[in-house]
């Protein structure tokens, strides 16, 4: 008996949903196999997990706050590239750009915290590390639009360019290196908390809200309508469909590119310049790989922001309940986000598979016409 | 030490050291020239090096380890053929993932069994004599080069043969020109009867699998101790670089993993050359370790930028890359 695929013409809400929650619960059945092969109670880890550890703990606000500091910088990076991927423009370099947003940040912090007004200093943070991280995008771009580079490549290889920069930065003691602890013989990050950082705007008991978080979601709501009710939106969305159509309905496509990729990497430059601003310190490590977890949450939400914000939720609690669960279930290491994540991804993919095609049985000695 | 010692000890930790490189890379080719972009190569090595070490060890055999490597990279071919050949799912995000989730398992896996007791190299003793150098007769005597370049472990020996092989099948022979119509042109391969999903998985598992190899010579290089980095620790990301560098040429592949693998060594061994030849190469000192990092991706991004710039008549790089081939398409 044949088969063969063709497209399918659209795809139902519910079927959708249907397909990519089977396509979860298949991955957290497999990893629960896996958590029974090590004797442990898939349900018992998997509610430590989920829960973070917040059910009867006393500092459970305090799990929140770092839950949430984690959570902005991944979302807010997930947007930003998912505005590129609509455009079909694979920026992989989220990590570069957040590494040179951070320092940016970090530079102002040092030079301009000291004299300048909280707020004053903390905006400026906020634009150099967006101009930083923004450039450092559009070179791609540039490079891409102008002679045809291929940005996936070029972003990749600028991620590790940034990074050893950074690193450079962490190890070299010398006078001129303001971002080092001076105090300290070894090469240690110096930490400007105490010189400039975002305030808690509101306090529920023990539990204090940084303002970024409600800065992250105001910058959600805006790009959402952003790319459904602007006419950048609705440009974005016909280059990636297809740059020759949008050439011919007059769309000025490397304008169009340029100004989009400097806006992704502006956002991810933001989501450091937040990140930087509210741990007040440097560190090697500073992207907590939101440059790669970034895309998968980009892509998992299928470049919705809507569903970006709830993914890169979800996403925050698997690395973040790990860790936690890792204390307590000393069996599992806490890889074993990373292992579910992947396996996640790797089911929703397969799930979208069935909602972009369809599997047709050829009839009976069908395959005459095949 | 003399000064002749420390110039051959340099040239020797080139190779040693960077052998990797040169099966991620010749691996990445393969499955490129099937015209498929994996950036999965950190987490297949990863995956490679594990499951390579561990049974290999546990068999006390290397020829088990060589074996269980390239089989577990194959695997995670076979997950990254599935997805991106059959299931139509991108490519960049499938290699991403794949990264993820390589290194998920590698340390899953490893930090598993470290708590109920990890193999020790030392104690096998068929592994750890199957991993010592052999030197070739006659080659090895030429002075400075002879040991530099021809005594070294049976796995260093196979990677220059597998590059070799790979050239020669790629270039010279009917499968590998069919490959290459795969990776070029798919539409056009499929029409003259190539069968175009065969060929992609056959040559995306062949190709893992070879990374997985290089997976596991890092782990016996680094004589199995497990601790908190990877083995892999970013090579899979330099092979991936190195593919560019190499025009997607296995036998460039060879003259790229000696160039990088220069900068790589010169980090490590940089100030003994300085020390050795002050008056000459004593300004190495003053260098930053970061830039010999940094100067891979630097070198592979100007070689991609200037590929692209000049015209693409030379450049090795399969024209469907990267593009996923459904055949109600076109």
């Amino acid at each position: 008996m044949g088969f063969h695929i063709v497209k399918r013409d659209q795809c139902s809400l519910i079927r959708k949903c249907f397909l990519y929650v089977g396509a979860v619960a298949a991955a957290l059945v497999m990893g629960g196999i896996v958590l029974l092969c090590l004797g442990v109670d898939p349900i018992a880890y998997y509610t430590r997990m989920f829960t973070m550890g917040t059910i009867g703990n006393r500092i459970a606000y305090k799990v929140f706050e770092n839950y949430l500091k984690d959570f902005v910088p991944l979302a807010l990076t997930a947007v930003a590239l998912s505005l590129a991927f609509k455009m079909r423009f694979w920026n992989i370099g989220g990590e570069g750009q957040f590494i040179l947003g951070a320092i940016a940040a970090a530079f102002v912090a040092f030079k301009l915290g000291p004299i300048l007004p909280n707020a004053v200093a903390l905006l400026c943070m906020c634009l150099c590390a967006m101009l930083a991280a923004g450039l450092y995008g559009v070179f791609a771009a540039a490079l891409k639009v102008r002679f045809g580079t291929s940005e996936t490549l070029m972003t990749l290889m600028l991620n590790y360019v940034a990074l050893y920069f950074l690193t450079f930065i962490a190890e070299a003691k010398a006078d001129w290196n303001f971002f080092l602890d001076p105090s300290s013989v070894r090469p240690v990050f110096a930490s400007f908390a105490k010189i400039v950082s975002f305030p808690s705007i509101l306090t529920i008991g023990k539990f204090s809200l940084n303002i970024c978080v409600v800065f992250t979601l105001v910058i959600g709501v805006l790009m959402f309508i952003y790319q459904k009710y602007t006419k950048h939106g609705y440009e974005i969305a016909v280059v990636g469909d297809s740059a020759g159509t949008a050439h011919y309905a007059g769309m000025k496509v490397n304008t169009i590119v340029l100004r989009t990729v400097f806006l992704s990497a502006c956002l991810i430059g933001l989501a450091a310049a937040f990140k930087v601003g509210t741990s007040g310190i440097l560190s090697v490590s500073i992207t907590n790989d939101v440059g790669w977890t970034g895309i998968i949450v980009a892509w998992l939400s299928q470049l919705n922001t809507a569903v970006i914000f709830i993914v890169s939720a979800l996403i925050c609690v698997l690395h973040y309940g790990s860790t936690v669960a890792a204390a307590t279930f000393s069996q599992v290491d806490s890889s074993f986000a990373n292992m579910l994540q992947g396996a996640i991804l790797f089911m929703v993919l397969a799930a979208d598979f069935y909602t972009r095609f369809q599997i047709v049985i050829d009839k009976k000695g069908g395959r005459s016409n095949g | 030490m003399d000064k002749l010692a420390i110039l051959t000890t340099f040239i020797h930790n080139i190779v040693v050291f960077n052998i990797p490189l040169l099966y991620g890379t010749v691996g990445e080719i393969v499955v490129e020239k099937s015209g498929s972009l994996n950036l999965g190569v950190e987490g297949i090595m990863a995956v490679g090096a594990i499951f390579g070490y561990i049974i290999g060890c546990y068999a006390n055999s290397l020829g088990v380890g060589i074996a269980v490597a390239f089989l577990a990279g194959a695997m995670c071919g076979l997950l990254f053929a599935a997805l991106t050949v059959s299931l139509q799912a991108n490519q960049n995000i499938t290699g991403l993932t794949l990264t993820t989730f390589g290194l998920g398992i590698y340390f899953f896996v490893g930090n598993g069994l470290k708590a109920r007791g990890w193999p020790v190299m030392a104690d096998y003793s068929n592994i750890k004599n199957g991993f010592a150098d052999i030197a070739i007769p006659g080659l090895s005597e030429i002075p400075l080069l002879g040991r530099g370049l021809f005594t070294h472990n049976i796995l260093v020996y196979l990677g220059v043969a597998i590059a070799v092989a790979m050239w020669w099948y790629l270039n010279h022979s009917v499968p590998g020109l069919k490959l290459r119509a795969v990776g070029e042109n798919p539409g056009s391969a499929d029409s003259v009867g190539i069968n175009v999903k065969r060929f992609k998985y056959l040559h995306i598992c062949l190709g893992c699998g070879i990374m997985g190899i290089g997976g596991y010579y890092m782990g016996l290089n680094m004589s199995g101790s497990f601790n908190s980095s990877c083995w892999i620790n970013g090579y899979g990301w330099i092979a991936v670089a190195l593919v560019i560098f190499a025009n997607w040429n296995p036998a460039l592949a060879i003259l790229g993993t000696f160039v990088f693998g220069f900068f790589n060594t010169l980090r490590v061994s940089g100030s003994s050359l300085a020390s050795a030849f002050p008056g000459a190469l004593g300004w190495l000192v003053k260098i930053p370790t970061q830039v010999y990092q940094a100067l891979p991706f630097i070198i592979t991004a100007i070689v991609l930028f200037a590929s692209s710039v000049k015209n693409k008549q030379n450049s090795g790089q399969p024209g469907a890359l990267g593009l996923n081939y459904f055949r109600e398409e076109r």
